[in-house]
């Protein structure tokens, strides 16, 4: 009988103090506490927040982008991608043609005939960010959004869509660039 | 009058069901509503994981261990750098110890909140798994200031790690904290010291000591059981010796010893011990220190082998790697704690009815990218 009773009571005081629980929460609820409105409003991203020096490093895990001026062809990338999304094919320039400089003043020996990022692969561990001599490979946004603005969802209708090419030069226009002697040229950068 | 047999029943439980915690079969055999025998059907989320590695770079594989525990992938990325740094007797700067503790046990506190309010889910409480949800997306967006991924962060490194602190992190993770521990209290009233929860969790689905240490269950699975055991207490790896917690065990204070009310009490209390360690690591970090400065140029395991384990939120996970002396791993095994939780379903829950199964599988919180890989 005693069992019984305590029974009752325990169930009735702790099922009370757990609705007590609830209106507290209910009663302190504020507008746009939890819930954010999505394709209206975006979650802000952490450094706007936070403000810390982003100089030195890019945090952001968006989609990637590829300064292709500045790609001297060297392949750290396309190594380091563990699910190889990334392909680049070069031809190598005679001598006499000048490909011209990066940004960083390092010479173009190579020309990027093809560099294609296959971003529904990827998997956004940023391992192709870190080894690129050149800088031209980043997420985009972040301390890079001043090249580049970060994109929030880049969703495509069509699954092709989702490679971007950086380069696609056809076999007219790589003879054409290599041609000797050719005028300085500076590679366009074709983006879709 | 005797017990009427009837026929046995074949229901499956899954491999589409909200309770089995991913893609999961659970092909139980009843009597009427006793269950008298389970068997798992595992291996619809493989992914390849070990042999993927055969083709990767030591560095590579890291991202690949994110994936395995999903909800625990710092946990995960510490066990694989802390067994490679072993193996290639790399010396990691101070800093760069305190930040990965710091990490993994917010991902512990992180993974638990899932384990838990998942948990209230499971056996029909909503409101909790709202509010756990709720912290754990904080600790997410602690995450997301220092590595700029959420779920999967590709954040230790062999020899370092990806990105040093941002400006700003200390005071955000205090914040976090100051805010956590009385959230802490109420989930436990909420839950844990609800008398209907109690009536669901208590005595059921008793795990003995000795059962489970035959089974190799580890974690907070053996812990609800009695058994002192915790890697970073038991065999320190990284900086654990230092810090000063408790390993919290299950004493059957609502029924018996290791019944899912222990395991679910045992979770609870190592999120206070995790914010314990935290709070110690943020006090001594040193202000000083590159995080890149170990990284070795270029990962290459001289021929050999190690097994390394560590603590994560589910227990034991185990590194065992193989190398040959060229730049892949010959070959990479997984031990996965939630693996042999999983085994031991079948030992544990027979004899109990069906809702029992849907409660006691979800105490044993299991994580199916872990246990397929």
């Amino acid at each position: 009988m005693k069992r019984w009773l305590v029974n009752i009571w325990e169930s009735v005081s702790t099922l009370l103090i757990g609705m007590g629980i609830t209106w507290r929460h209910l009663r302190r609820i504020r507008k746009g506490n939890v819930t954010l409105q999505y394709p209206e409003e975006t979650w802000p991203r952490p450094e706007r927040l936070i403000g810390f020096d982003h100089q030195h490093y890019n945090v952001i895990r968006s989609r990637l982008h590829v300064d292709i001026d500045d790609c001297i062809g060297c392949l750290k990338c396309e190594r380091a991608c563990p699910v190889s999304c990334i392909k680049i094919e070069t031809v190598k320039a005679p001598k006499e043609v000048d490909l011209g400089l990066t940004s960083h003043d390092t010479k173009k020996r190579l020309l990027v005939k093809r560099f294609d990022i296959d971003m529904s692969e990827c998997m956004y561990c940023n391992l192709c960010t870190y080894p690129c001599p050149e800088e031209c490979i980043y997420m985009t946004g972040g301390p890079n959004s001043h090249k580049h603005p970060i994109d929030y969802e880049f969703s495509e209708y069509d699954r092709n869509n989702l490679i971007y090419r950086f380069a696609a030069l056809s076999d007219e226009e790589v003879e054409q660039r290599l041609r000797v002697p050719a005028p300085p040229v500076t590679n366009e950068a074709s983006h879709d | 009058m005797g017990i009427v047999h009837g026929e046995e029943m074949v229901l499956n439980i899954g491999p589409q069901h909200p309770s089995t915690h991913g893609v999961l079969r659970l092909h139980v055999q009843t009597d009427g509503e006793v269950v008298s025998h389970i068997e798992p059907v595992i291996g619809y989320l493989h992914r390849c994981f070990e042999k993927h590695c055969e083709h990767l770079t030591y560095e590579q594989v890291i991202p690949y261990t994110d994936r395995c525990d999903y909800i625990a992938s710092m946990n995960n990325n510490f066990g694989y750098v802390v067994a490679m740094e072993e193996f290639l007797g790399i010396q990691v700067p101070e800093r760069v110890e305190y930040i990965r503790v710091i990490m993994a046990e917010l991902n512990r506190i992180a993974s638990h909140l899932i384990a838990l309010g998942t948990y209230g889910l499971d056996v029909g409480a909503f409101t909790p798994f709202l509010y756990m949800f709720r912290d754990r997306e904080r600790i997410l967006d602690l995450f997301e200031l220092t590595c700029g991924a959420r779920l999967l962060y590709n954040y230790m490194w062999v020899g370092g790690l990806s990105h040093d602190l941002p400006v700003g992190f200390v005071d955000a993770c205090y914040r976090f904290l100051d805010d956590f521990e009385p959230n802490l209290k109420e989930y436990h009233d909420l839950l844990m010291y609800n008398k209907i929860f109690i009536e669901r969790t208590a005595d059921v689905g008793v795990l003995p000591a000795e059962v489970a240490i035959q089974y190799g269950v580890t974690g907070p699975n053996l812990r609800g059981s009695g058994v002192q055991w915790d890697l970073r207490k038991n065999e320190p790896y990284s900086i654990y010796d230092r810090f000063d917690f408790d390993i919290p065990v299950g004493t059957g204070q609502m029924g018996s010893v290791g019944d899912c009310w222990d395991r679910y009490w045992v979770r609870a209390q190592e999120m206070a011990e995790s914010v314990k360690i935290i709070r110690q690591a943020l006090q001594d970090l040193p202000a000083e220190g590159n995080v890149h400065e170990a990284l070795p140029r270029k990962v290459r395991a001289p021929k050999g082998s190690i097994y390394k384990r560590t603590e994560s939120p589910r227990g034991d996970l185990g590194y065992y790697i193989i190398s040959d002396g060229k730049g892949t791993p010959f070959r990479v095994k997984m031990r996965s704690p939630a693996f042999t939780a999983l085994s031991v379903l079948s030992e544990i829950a027979s004899g109990w009815m069906i809702s029992d199964v849907i409660a006691i599988l979800g105490s044993l919180d299991i994580v199916l990218g872990e246990i397929d890989r």
